[in-house]
């Protein structure tokens, strides 16, 4: 259903906008809280702008190394419990790429300029 | 604006037991004033306040556990009351521990211990003009420290037997982790590889478990007192070596291995020449990985806690988020991309 003006973007810039101001202006726990906020604002922000194919692109790797149909959820129960009981040892190296680009996905979304150059997408 | 008023509440109510407290303890002239909250700690609620007495006044500090979980990291109030004994007795820099809570004082479980004037705040200590000495003296003085820790005799801790954490570290996180019901594929990779590394038995030791930039009072000369016992446990001297070198207590300054301070040379250099036993730097890589486990499910206990509603705060909130990066750190050092 199309909304009206202003779109969730705007809506979110806004709204972070004030929460980084009010950290401006405070001070000790409230201004804390307040960076919080705009960090988590802008958690929204990118989780709503990625990439909707990253969950389809994890489930048809997951199903390729565990040999097995399933949702994104019961694939990630699938590969942890593998991964844990050595299930996959012999398969290791497929199985911490898989980990290290599921984490990646994760990173991307939470603090993109926390990873490395080379893993950024920008 | 309601939960203000009744954090409000809660404090007056608080400093009321505590002025009896006092007065059980020191006559019925004692009173207190001048008291601050400090910011609420993972395991704890700080309180600081004047002791008022005819004969003079000095700051202390009132610690109560905030945390009460089956699945809680943390050792109880008392044992860490304790732990501030015997560390007092050997001379780590740490609080005076003054008195226990009693069942009478109705203030709930914790203890009272002297305040230290100095700075705890990560990236003012890091940046801070003022700081720029003690910066230079950390890791040195965290050898000195870690060498005097390590030699107390476990026995004088034994109580400490009995923590999960000192019978098998890594299977006491795994339970941790699981006790949360999430999958994060890249923790059970860097658990595998645990498994798969585990070092070598070493003599057991008795280990602070979360020393690290944060929980240690600074003045601009140097450290005063070390904080926060609630992870001391028996184990292996290297642990606490990993812990403090993690990259997340480096908070940025990547290249500073210690603490964000300094190198790795001048802290095991001043480990080894005080008496600390020999270096064993795989296995610090081990603990510091491990160390990225163990700080990505306490993450997880925050968000817990705030999803949950026990303890509902945006910095808890965010916490379950951050396990990412945690986990990215995790796979990058074991890759050895990172160090």
């Amino acid at each position: 259903m199309s909304q009206d003006k202003p779109d969730i973007k705007e809506i979110l810039v806004t709204v972070k906008q004030l929460l980084e101001s009010i950290a401006n202006r405070s001070k000790g726990g409230e201004r804390y809280d307040a960076l919080c906020g705009a960090f988590l604002i802008g958690v929204v922000d990118r989780e709503l702008e990625c990439d909707r194919h990253q969950d389809e692109r994890q489930r048809r790797e997951l199903q390729v190394l565990l040999g097995r149909k399933g949702s994104i959820s019961d694939l990630y129960l699938q590969f942890c419990q593998q991964v844990r009981h050595g299930e996959l040892d012999d398969q290791w190296p497929a199985a911490f790429d898989f980990a290290l680009q599921q984490v990646i996905d994760k990173v991307s979304v939470t603090k993109p300029d926390y990873l490395t150059a080379v893993h950024r997408s920008d | 604006m309601a939960e203000v008023s009744e954090q409000q509440a809660e404090l007056a109510d608080s400093v009321a037991k505590l002025q009896l407290a006092l007065k059980r303890r020191y006559g019925e002239a004692a009173r207190v004033e001048n008291v601050s909250i400090a910011t609420l700690g993972a395991s704890n609620r700080t309180l600081l306040f004047d002791l008022v007495e005819p004969v003079g006044q000095r700051r202390l500090v009132l610690r109560q556990e905030t945390v009460k979980s089956e699945v809680s990291p943390f050792i109880s109030p008392h044992d860490q009351f304790e732990i501030l004994n015997v560390v007092y007795r050997h001379c780590v820099p740490v609080p005076e521990p003054i008195f226990e809570l009693e069942l009478e004082d109705d203030l709930d479980v914790g203890y009272v211990m002297a305040c230290v004037e100095g700075e705890t705040l990560p990236k003012t200590l890091l940046n801070a003009p003022e700081f720029a000495v003690a910066r230079q003296r950390f890791a040195a003085q965290t050898g000195e420290i870690f060498a005097k820790l390590h030699a107390i005799d476990p026995r004088e801790v034994a109580f400490l037997e009995k923590v999960v954490d000192s019978v098998d570290p890594l299977a006491a996180q795994i339970s941790r982790y699981d006790a949360y019901c999430e999958y994060h594929p890249g923790l059970d990779v860097g658990i595998r590889w645990l498994e798969n590394n585990r070092p070598k038995e070493k003599p057991r030791v008795f280990v602070h478990g979360d020393y690290r930039n944060g929980n240690v009072i600074l003045s601009p000369d140097g450290i005063e007192a070390v904080l926060d016992w609630e992870c001391a446990h028996i184990g292996s001297a290297m642990e606490d070596f990993g812990w403090v070198c993690l990259r997340a207590w480096r908070f940025g300054n990547i290249n500073q291995p210690v603490g964000g301070f300094g190198p790795r040379d001048e802290f095991y250099q001043a480990y080894t020449s005080n008496g600390g036993q020999a270096i064993d730097e795989d296995e610090i890589r081990w603990w510091e990985i491990f160390g990225s486990l163990r700080w990505a499910v306490l993450n997880m206990m925050q968000a817990d806690g705030h999803i949950r509603g026990v303890r509902r705060s945006l910095p808890f909130a965010c916490c379950g988020r951050n396990t990412s990066m945690i986990e990215y750190d995790m796979l990058m050092t074991i890759d050895g991309q990172f160090s």
